[in-house]
């Protein structure tokens, strides 16, 4: 007869110098800064990961988190304390945006035959590339003369390899028109499995938004979506995240954020557009 | 035509630099012709020792807007004391746009600017006063109130003052109180002071 392991020793509680520490060191490395208001979500994860890693206690996990070489715990970590709450067409006023002013604009003053190119971040499980993909499809006429790239990136490596799966709950689709659904999606028992050719039109790559050694690969797109991201970051990080954005666009290129966020208060690198969908900002013609 | 999918994204090997500027050569950098060296240069010095020095004597010559908001993002990420008062320097300036993004950006300096905020108060020009109050206005350390009163103590301009209340109206309590009563009877003839203290007096009061 095998023994059964001894219960694990009760993980002692996160104390409030312990979450300073912490949140310095998550903010340092991630950009996301958590206030005290997240305590609970922070340590009840934190625990989880004492747990996982049989570290003991917040010391031995914390130094696990800092001297780990291949920096694995601290993705799972990350993977963690990120949110991944979205569904299909969100805020789908910015892809009418997308379709009936912001493309027509950009082909028009477009030289050249090259691809048209679209970043998502954070990609989350895969909805708004996907969404940004079905739109274009369906929506805009351009697309018969025009070659679009969509890539989309996160932080969370395991929220990619869901967003690359590709297959939803009915909750996830339930904005997806009824013919949508039919021609994108295949019924899954009580999930919705997005067709082969609209997955491969997306790459999907992890990107820390906080670590220029991961974004400097990012240039010439024409137009970012990064919605309800910056939210989670505090002003310097979003300063650092606007400046990492205007690198990464061509001359006259746009940024689309949630509906409750605003460029301006951010930073004053990008100008207001009011087109009628909605507002977005635009890297200035004349820039470099 | 259509959506396509190519490696859009180079891998990092074949999109590294070839090798890694020395602080020496970003710095040369921040004067290179090219805003986009220019840009990247401050972006990169994060990390070179000395950098909020020669950072900060770049801003006031630097004429690209997005240039010079990358060098004050790394001022501020820097965190340097130091670097404060070279900042400070640019409330001097003829350009509107920078005198603002310098007071944001010592607004959103985490290290202690105290000194630098001692001798702006002191300055003989109110201007430089009432920046110096809207940088205390953009810091939320919790002493803002305690600094507030100090100005509306002691300042003889009018404008100064009136800033200070102004602030005072969201970052005053029941200390501000008294002072604020003083301020209305040191401008006692002056209605713009009359307006805006009872103005703080009745939103610390009501709140």
């Amino acid at each position: 007869m095998r023994a059964s392991p001894p219960p694990s020793e009760p993980v002692p509680a996160i104390t409030g110098e312990d979450f300073l520490k912490f949140k310095e060191f998550f903010y340092r490395k991630t950009g996301i800064n958590f206030e005290s208001a997240k305590r609970y979500f922070v340590d009840k994860r934190l625990v989880e990961r004492i747990e996982a890693t049989r570290t003991g206690d917040f010391r031995g996990y914390f130094t696990l988190l800092r001297f780990q070489d291949s920096g694995e715990e601290l993705q799972q970590l990350t993977n963690l304390m990120t949110v991944n709450e979205t569904y299909f067409l969100r805020e789908e006023y910015q892809f009418r945006c997308l379709v009936d002013s912001i493309l027509p604009e950009i082909v028009q003053r477009r030289t050249g035959s090259h691809p048209i190119r679209i970043w998502c971040i954070p990609s989350s499980s895969g909805e708004e590339p996907y969404s940004v993909a079905m739109y274009l499809m369906e929506m805009w006429s351009g697309i018969s003369d025009w070659d679009v790239e969509i890539i989309s990136s996160d932080i969370d490596t395991s929220i990619l390899r869901r967003a690359r799966a590709a297959r939803y709950s009915i909750r996830s689709v339930q904005h997806v028109p009824a013919l949508w659904l039919e021609k994108y999606f295949k019924g899954v028992a009580n999930e919705y499995q997005l067709c082969d050719d609209l997955r491969q039109a997306v790459e999907f790559t992890r990107v820390n938004l906080s670590e220029p050694a991961d974004t400097f690969r990012y240039r010439n797109f024409d137009v970012i979506f990064c919605r309800n991201l910056l939210i989670y970051f505090d002003d310097v990080s979003r300063k650092t995240a606007a400046e990492t954005f205007y690198e990464a666009l061509n001359p006259g290129g746009y940024i689309c954020l949630g509906h409750s966020e605003s460029m301006s208060r951010i930073s004053p690198l990008f100008k207001v557009c009011k087109f009628p969908e909605a507002i977005v900002y635009r890297k200035g013609l004349e820039a470099r | 035509m259509g959506l396509v999918k190519r490696k859009a994204i180079p891998p990092a090997e074949a999109a590294k630099p070839k090798q890694e500027q020395s602080c020496m050569e970003l710095a040369a950098c921040l004067e290179d012709a090219d805003p986009r060296t220019r840009r990247r240069a401050a972006r990169d010095m994060l990390h070179c020792p000395h950098a909020a020095g020669v950072l900060a004597s770049r801003l006031n010559r630097e004429p690209d807007t997005a240039v010079r908001e990358v060098i004050l993002t790394t001022l501020v990420r820097l965190n340097d004391p130091s670097a404060a008062g070279r900042m400070a320097d640019c409330l001097r300036s003829e350009d509107a746009a920078l005198r603002n993004e310098v007071i944001e950006a010592i607004g959103l300096l985490a290290c202690d600017v105290s000194d630098v905020l001692r001798s702006l108060l002191a300055d003989p020009d109110p201007d430089i006063r009432i920046f110096a109050v809207n940088i205390l206005d953009s810091r939320r350390q919790p002493d803002v109130e305690s600094w507030l009163i100090e100005v509306i103590e002691r300042d003889a301009h009018l404008n100064v003052c009136a800033t200070a209340v102004d602030v005072l109206c969201e970052a005053g309590s029941e200390a501000a109180v008294d002072p604020l009563l003083r301020l209305k009877d040191r401008f006692r003839s002056e209605a713009f002071i009359q307006f805006a203290a009872n103005r703080a007096l009745k939103s610390i009061r009501g709140a």
